[in-house]
């Protein structure tokens, strides 16, 4: 874990694309967010190895937002009920269900309906998010956060010996 | 050199993640599916389901099932169904469009109501009466006390004693009340003073006319006194004749006292049989909700499961599992069908077959209820057996319809009752039983008789009332059991009525009779003895009743003679002879 974390540290203080880190927080946020075994998380997981993503982005971001969905469980019940149940939309569901991939997504269970209309909804706003706090961290709050006595007394633990190790 | 937005690799790294995915759901796809069935009908059955093992083939797809185990939620340390195999085919293109329709499906070594090695979790804890509720109460509940004769003598109030003190204070009083009478009665010595007087009056010489009238006079006088003499006389008769008939009737009662008593000293000992409490429930309770189980199968297994599936309200998710929903149009086939299934239900070497069709939770979009049917004749067990019936699921619930008959089951060495008060073993008989029942809108109505012959029951216990239920059982030949079911289908209850109460009762009273006779003897002869002792005072005085009757009917008898007869006819003749006489006339 304090790999992935040193792993993770040493890209927000690399060179890599502020997009990347973004997106891979993204798609690790629909991944844990949403029940794991369903066939758009294979879609998640393929667009995360094939384009050029930060994994270790992807990793946390999935574990920490896996605990959050635990949290948010009911509420996207709910969700899930009220659109699954929605008048209106009757007909598109029952034209979903009679296909066999229709049925294959499984968006007839509520917390997979619920979590997928969260977690698009949120995806726009966490990317933009993501990408303005590694902005701005690599501008201002990687040289404020040095300047940090506890950052200090970390870089002196054996976190800092990873991280170190990894950045060669 | 700007490096390109696709990462090759990684789609390589897709392709092995997805293959050992596959590789893994293939080695462990029975696992998968039996983790998969054991929480879907832990679901629909409300408590948990245990699967041993789960076996499939592609060609043709088939599943087999072995070892499950239905853990009943009402009783969790049972199972409510136990299968030993379950083995059916998988229609592979409705598969795909996510319907499971079985075309065959067969299940064997099927038992109910078996013991669980361990207590199995419960989803949905349904608030559940007794299916039989006088057996619930236990046998403990049975309170017969044979009563003692010291407890019924203490409860009865004896009244020999208090007749015979009321007897005695009758006689007193009478005896007072003629000691007054008597005293009024003319003596022996009035009366001869009486006589001599009207003697002298009458056979003496008359002188004249003033000697007549005199006499006249005096008589006169005397008549009166004759007259209250005779009222006395009378008086006395009267209160003689009310004594005795007051007195006939006291020694009446107190001879008939004693065995009125005993009379109700008899009728304490005679049992209340509701008292006795439904003793066919309490007796044949157990056994029958467990042969139940068997008739009520198709209603109390599959139609509570077919009706969870159906609606999956009836139990509240739990967290993190979300719900499934529907979408089928009504016109669409069902997303679940058992198209046939055998069903074989083991009892003991013998199995019976149910033959089904159409299991589903959707008969609305089938058309067509769920039909069974089982028929088996001459085998080891019994001599016939017929049972059929259908159910299907609709907006209201359940409704369904079921009749069977089932005739010459031998039953052997069948405990009834293990109970720590009291213990009965079916040792043998042969029972018939038929019926029928039907369920609309989930509610259960039905009725049947269980016919008991050849009985041989074999009962016992520590405490008195149960070695005497227990011989009464033993003399029991044979038996008929009315049982009546109703209420909700999800919690049916079960009633038993036969004459065993009747015949128990009686039983019982004769036994707790025989048993204190000895002592019934002993107060019967104690209450004689009193009765004799009081009728030996007081017959003699009524036959002196008797004597002072004809006494003053003797003094009455005088006293008319000497006022009616005597007095005036000789005076009249002294009279006549003595005018004749002056006249100087013969005649």
């Amino acid at each position: 874990m304090l790999t992935l974390l040193a792993k993770l540290l040493k890209a927000l203080n690399s060179e890599t694309g502020a997009w990347a880190l973004a997106f891979a927080f993204v798609l690790g946020m629909v991944l844990g967010l949403t029940p794991l075994w369903r066939v758009h998380n294979l879609i998640i997981l393929l667009a995360a190895l094939l384009f050029r993503i930060n994994l270790s982005a992807f990793i946390v971001s999935f574990l920490v937002f896996s605990g959050i969905a635990y949290l948010l469980d009911p509420w996207f019940h709910q969700i899930g009920m009220s659109v699954l149940q929605s008048p209106s939309w009757q007909g598109v569901w029952e034209t979903l269900y009679a296909s066999p991939w229709g049925r294959i997504t499984q968006f007839h269970h509520s917390i997979t309906m619920g979590s997928i209309i969260v977690s698009l909804l949120f995806a726009p706003i966490l990317a933009v998010l993501s990408y303005l706090i590694v902005i701005n961290y690599r501008g201002h709050i990687q040289a404020w956060l040095l300047k940090l006595k506890v950052v200090q007394g970390l870089r002196a633990s054996r976190f800092w010996q990873i991280y170190a190790g990894i950045r060669g | 050199m700007k490096r390109s937005i696709i990462r090759w690799p990684g789609l390589l790294a897709f392709v092995v993640f997805v293959g050992l995915l596959v590789a893994f759901s293939w080695l462990f796809l029975d696992s998968i599916l039996r983790w998969g069935m054991e929480k879907t009908l832990g679901r629909l059955n409300g408590a948990e389901v245990n699967i041993e093992r789960v076996e499939h083939s592609w060609v043709p797809l088939s599943i087999g099932v072995y070892g499950i185990q239905v853990t009943n939620p009402q009783q969790p340390e049972n199972n409510r169904v136990v299968v030993g195999e379950v083995r059916a085919d998988i229609d592979t293109g409705q598969l795909l469009l996510g319907r499971y329709i079985f075309e065959q499906m067969n299940a064997s070594g099927i038992r109910v109501d078996q013991p669980r090695d361990s207590a199995g979790e419960v989803y949905a804890p349904v608030t559940k009466d007794s299916l039989l509720d006088a057996a619930g109460s236990g046998l403990e509940a049975l309170d017969i006390e044979l009563p003692s004769v010291d407890d019924i003598m203490q409860q009865v109030n004896i009244q020999t004693e208090t007749v015979i003190a009321n007897a005695k204070q009758t006689f007193a009083e009478q005896q007072q009340k003629l000691e007054q009478a008597k005293a009024a009665l003319p003596s022996d010595e009035t009366l001869k003073s009486y006589e001599q007087r009207i003697k002298e009056l009458t056979e003496g010489k008359i002188e004249g006319l003033g000697d007549l009238a005199q006499r006249r006079e005096q008589l006169e006088k005397l008549k009166a006194d004759f007259r209250a003499d005779r009222d006395a006389v009378k008086q006395f008769k009267d209160t003689v004749s009310q004594a005795r008939e007051t007195l006939s009737a006291e020694l009446a009662a107190v001879k008939s006292a004693p065995g009125d008593d005993i009379d109700r000293i008899q009728q304490f000992f005679k049992l209340d049989s509701q008292g006795l409490g439904n003793v066919t429930s309490l007796v044949f309770g157990e056994k029958a909700r467990q042969w139940s189980q068997y008739i009520l199968l198709a209603y109390e297994q599959v139609a509570p499961m077919l009706a969870r599936s159906s609606n999956d309200q009836t139990i509240e998710p739990a967290r993190g599992q979300g719900q499934w929903l529907s979408f089928t149009e009504d016109d669409a086939p069902p997303e679940f069908l058992i198209k046939k299934a055998v069903t074989e239900f083991a009892f003991g070497d013998t199995v019976l077959d149910v033959d089904w069709r159409n299991i589903t939770h959707q008969h609305q979009q089938l058309g067509q209820p769920t039909t069974f049917q089982a028929r088996a004749d001459n085998n080891g067990l019994w001599q016939s057996f017929n049972l059929n019936g259908e159910l299907s699921l609709g907006e209201n619930g359940i409704d369904a319809r079921q009749q069977w008959q089932l005739k010459g089951l031998k039953l052997s060495d069948t405990p009834l009752s293990e109970s720590s008060a009291f213990s009965a073993t079916l040792l043998a008989t042969t029972l018939d039983t038929d019926g029928s029942m039907a369920v609309r809108s989930n509610q259960l109505e039905g009725n049947g008789a269980i016919r008991l012959a050849n009985l041989d029951i074999q009962a016992s216990g520590e405490q008195r009332w149960a070695q005497l239920v227990g011989q009464a059982l033993g003399q029991l030949q044979r038996l008929d059991i009315r049982a009546n079911m109703s209420g909700d289908i999800t919690s049916p209850s079960l009633s038993l009525n036969s004459d065993l109460d009747r015949q128990l009762t009686e039983a019982l009273t004769g036994t707790a009779m025989s048993a204190a006779q000895d002592k019934l003897d002993a107060v019967k002869a104690r209450l004689n003895e009193q009765v004799q002792s009081a009728l030996s005072e007081q017959q003699p005085q009524l036959a002196e009743l008797t004597q002072l009757l004809e006494l003053a009917d003797s003094k009455d008898s005088r006293l008319n003679d000497l006022l009616n007869a005597k007095a005036e006819d000789s005076v009249g003749d002294k009279l006549k002879e003595g005018l004749f006489k002056k006249l100087g006339g013969n005649n």
